[in-house]
């Protein structure tokens, strides 16, 4: 950002009781092969501002993405009048002074940038894996892509705050289906789960390649294994899909705006209520959550939120009982909680709100060896492909695309269409070996969805396996 | 703005070197956004967004670039002029796309249904007063959406509406709410009177205590709106040419002919209420019906103009995800004023949440009850229900244990508002199903 653009905004900042500017540059490339052709490739250049005003008890915004003089002074105008109208008919006000000045910035350490690798490239590397995907014949659909996003915020205040960041991100994707007497199996990679803050180096990393050799022959053999059985069992439950059990019946249910209420219309409340902050026994002593902005390459490490709140380390919940909610500098206010940095909006369109930013599961002491041994009879499910929950986040249903038995400690063979349904009060306390950090996958995913208006973020999961007893699983029709 | 569209497409189209084809797509929407909680304001403000979406075509090879506009033609030319060199620098880089094509006969019209009577502050005062005594939540989205087209061999494409979206919920002291949506292009006070007046006599039968129904099969009357999530979930793929070619839609097995539904069932896209744009992003002009499911059996997919390509069929328009922008499902017999005797014993469920697939080879869904969910004995209301999971396939629900539609559709608005404010809308009738399968 030019200083003589910063000026020209400083200029107009309005005589009101605070008022924040924040600028978003969000640059989205995406590069995809299917079924062996280059997809139309598709560049997006995304430039706007958000102007927020709160003023004398009224609380509004103006979001526009004409950057000119006259656009800006039209969006500081829009929060004005919003704020105007708005006093003494908002839910709540914020006490203004407690929010500081904050200066400082953030970006991701991007050893090999995107733009180093030419596109033509990246469209060869996903026409060989495209190729390494299509070995059978049985296989009936196959692709690889790779999205880069790279999101640019300067936020500045009235309490002379100046904070930049920028945030870079990779998704690689990999699916491939299978097809025998016209059942049809899927495997894929990154979709939910694989997306990190890392440079172009990370698909070197991964080896698209041979992952997509190994995917296709999996969806060759699940598209000819039993369906899974429907019982009561053990369930190792691999990474790529704990990412979704955390993101869904821990990281949802503790975000502060759904129990205040404000989410009930959309996205639902939570079985929590503010009583079980700092005594509810949330799962077994193994669980231990974090709040946790610092950890590198992880999807929503960053330093600052976007309301400009320093981002820290925090325990969600400490040896299985709960501490404290997912609520921002704002919200936190509305139940005198402590606060943590994850007010976050998906763009400059669109006001923060409450959002996971990386919500983990920090390991345990278990190896993979010793968890899969301690299993007498019981199932090891990988990768989700279905997830549904109630709206207070208590009656889940997974999907897996690939379930492996276990049997006297050892895998005996893979079964198609694993799913497992539960309630999150009792699922949690079942909780009976967490892996330690060998098992840990850093993950993260880029489509969670919430708010009105509705808004798409990206958050980070970090997890190790884990072991649960007593897990409803069942397979398909 | 459509002055303004022309002007930079005129400028783009002069600076295109021989061979070079260029299609535009703009989206714009000026829009206020008033959220609400308990009654009262929880975040109020305007957005204005201008999105231009250039697609570069030279030799059979294809490039896009979508950037935000500021109106400034000044300031936007610059920009133009930059992405435009970018598109002709980074497009000699790709292979040639063997699906290439683009609207080459010109078809150009335009479609303005604004009329500047939204009043968005009298609009959220008169919201704030009617439900001053009640628990509230919701949104307001309300103003202009623009869609347009223009490619460089000369077709223009205008769309342009003004409406609101007004979704909430009324919550009772127990717990359990009621959800309702008001949308149009004009604000008429007395029909939001007569919503009010439903939300209060509802929040007195839902106020009653819970009835406990346990896992098992039920009788089911599925409003429109709880129906409109199951056929959502269909339309993942479900009416797609592609999906139903490389097997990951859900309704494969009725596209290759071995599974029917009811012969009650008659499914189509249908565009003639004129709230999605009937012009692709490509420049070809979509039919105003299309019928998908005829009488229980699988007739026609959404085939886009890419697919059509890779499969050597002929496309109907539609956009490259296949899906439905404005289904119909036909009405049947039973009477809308007598659901309840209709249904005599068994769940009244009003929504459906959080759906997803338990197996997608098979059709077969889950998710869960949320608003306005009643259990019915002899035809009356008799209370609340506790929140349960559903697990049932599309094979069963409109198919054999599909006991009849609703001889009244209800036009329901999406209220979407993921990146921008959607034009998707669905027009259908309520259901009663029976051994309808609740899991938990």
């Amino acid at each position: 950002m030019k200083d003589d653009f910063i000026n020209t905004v400083k200029s107009l900042i309005p005589k009101v009781d605070y008022c924040s500017f924040r600028f978003v540059n969000k640059y989205t490339n995406v590069i995809s092969a299917t079924r062996g052709v280059v997809e139309p490739v598709t560049i997006s250049e995304d430039d706007g501002l958000m102007v927020t005003v709160f003023n004398k008890g009224g609380y509004g915004y103006g979001a526009t993405s004409n950057l000119t003089k006259k656009g800006i002074s039209e969006a500081v105008n829009s929060a004005v009048e919003w704020a105007k109208f708005s006093e003494k008919k908002l839910t709540y006000f914020p006490d203004l002074k407690k929010m500081k000045s904050r200066v400082g910035n953030y970006y991701t350490n991007e050893d090999e940038h995107w733009s180093q690798v030419s596109t033509k490239d990246k469209t060869d590397y996903l026409i060989s894996v495209n190729k390494a995907l299509k070995s059978q014949p049985t296989i009936s659909n196959w692709g690889a892509s790779i999205r880069f996003n790279k999101i640019e915020t300067l936020f500045m205040d009235t309490n002379d705050s100046n904070v930049r960041q920028k945030i870079s991100y990779l998704l690689p994707q990999i699916v491939v289906s299978a097809e025998y007497k016209k059942e049809i199996q899927t495997r894929t990679f990154g979709g939910h789960a694989h997306a990190r803050q890392l440079g172009y180096n990370f698909i070197d990393q991964i080896d698209m390649i041979n992952k997509g050799k190994t995917l296709a022959q999996e969806a060759v053999e699940l598209s000819k294994s039993p369906n899974c059985e429907n019982k009561i069992t053990q369930a190792v439950i691999a990474p790529d899909q704990m990412i979704l059990q955390i993101h869904e019946s821990i990281g949802h249910p503790l975000e502060l705006d759904r129990i205040l209420g404000d989410e009930r219309n959309y996205a639902g409340s939570s079985f929590v209520t503010p009583d079980m902050f700092g005594n509810y026994q949330y799962g077994s002593e193994l669980l231990n959550i974090t709040f946790n902005p610092t950890l590198e390459s992880e999807l929503a490490t960053y330093n600052f939120d976007d309301d400009g709140t320093n981002a820290e380390k925090k325990y969600l919940i400490k040896d299985g009982v709960l501490i404290r909610p997912i609520g921002g500098l704002f919200s936190s206010q509305r139940l005198g909680l402590d606060h943590v940095a994850c007010s976050r909006s998906c763009n400059w369109n669109r006001p923060p709100i409450d959002r996971m930013g990386n919500i983990n599961l920090e390991p345990g002491k278990d190896s993979f060896d010793e968890i899969i041994k301690s299993v007498e009879d019981g199932i090891y499910l990988e990768t989700n492909n279905s997830w549904s929950i109630d709206d207070k986040r208590n009656k889940f249903q997974f999907g897996c695309e690939k379930g492996t038995l276990i049997k006297n400690g050892k895998f005996a063979g893979m079964v198609k269409n694993p799913s497992y349904r539960g309630i999150t009060e009792s699922f949690w306390k079942n909780l009976s070996k967490v892996g330690n950090g060998e098992t840990n996958n850093i993950l993260g995913t880029s489509n969670c969805g919430k708010g009105e208006p509705n808004q798409t973020i990206f958050v980070g999961h970090s997890t190790p396996i884990c072991l649960f007893e007593n897990v409803d699983v069942f397979g398909g029709v | 703005m459509r002055d303004y569209f022309k002007k930079i497409s005129e400028l783009l189209f002069n600076n295109l070197e021989s061979n070079e084809i260029l299609i535009l797509n703009i989206d714009a929407e000026k829009t206020d956004f008033i959220r609400f909680n308990h009654a009262k304001i929880r975040q109020a403000g305007n957005v204005n967004q201008v999105t231009l979406t250039l697609t570069m075509i030279f030799k059979r090879k294809t490039l896009t670039s979508i950037i935000r506009l500021s109106t400034d033609f000044k300031k936007d030319s610059l920009l133009l002029r930059r992405t435009l060199s970018y598109l002709r620098r980074e497009i000699p880089e790709l292979p040639s796309d063997p699906y290439l094509i683009f609207e080459k006969n010109i078809n150009s019209f335009e479609n303005d249904h604004t009329n500047n009577s939204l009043n968005n502050y009298e609009i959220t005062d008169n919201i704030l007063e009617g439900f001053k005594s009640l628990d509230m939540v919701g949104i307001l989205s309300s103003g202009s959406i623009i869609k347009g087209f223009s490619n460089s061999l000369g077709q223009f494409n205008w769309h342009e509406s003004e409406s609101f979206n007004f979704d909430w919920s009324t919550y009772a002291k127990t717990g359990k709410a009621i959800k309702q949506n008001y949308s149009d292009q004009t604000w008429n006070q007395k029909t939001f009177d007569s919503l009010l007046l439903e939300t209060k006599q509802k929040l007195k039968v839902i106020d009653n205590k819970e009835q406990i129904i346990n896992p098992g099969d039920y009788k089911v009357y599925l409003s429109p709106s709880a129906l409109n999530e199951i056929i959502d979930m269909m339309s993942w793929g479900g009416f797609s040419y592609k999906a139903n070619k490389i097997g990951t839609s859900p309704l494969h097995l009725m596209a290759k002919g071995e599974k029917k539904l009811n012969k009650m069932v008659t499914f189509s896209e249908n565009l003639s209420n004129g709230i999605s744009p009937k012009f692709h992003s490509d420049g070809f002009i979509k039919p105003d019906l299309t019928e998908l499911i005829i009488d229980g059996e699988y007739k026609k997919s959404l085939i886009s103009p890419r697919s059509a390509l890779e499969y050597s069929v002929n496309h109907n328009a539609a956009e490259y995800y296949e899906s439905p922008v404005s289904i119909d499902l036909k009405e049947g017999t039973i009477k809308s004023d007598q659901i309840l005797s209709a249904l005599n014993d068994g769940i009244y469920i009003s929504n459906l949440w959080y759906l997803n697939f338990s197996d997608r080879n098979n059709g077969r869904i889950t998710g869960l009850t949320r608003f306005g969910c009643f259990q019915v004995n002899n035809g009356e209301y008799q209370g609340p229900i506790n929140t349960m999971r559903f697990d049932e396939t599309v094979y069963n629900i409109f198919g054999d244990k599909l006991l009849g539609l609703t001889d009244k559709k209800q036009l329901l608005m999406d209220s979407s508002t993921y990146e921008e404010r959607s034009t998707h809308s669905s027009t259908i009738p309520g259901a009663i199903v029976e051994d309808f399968k609740m899991t938990l």
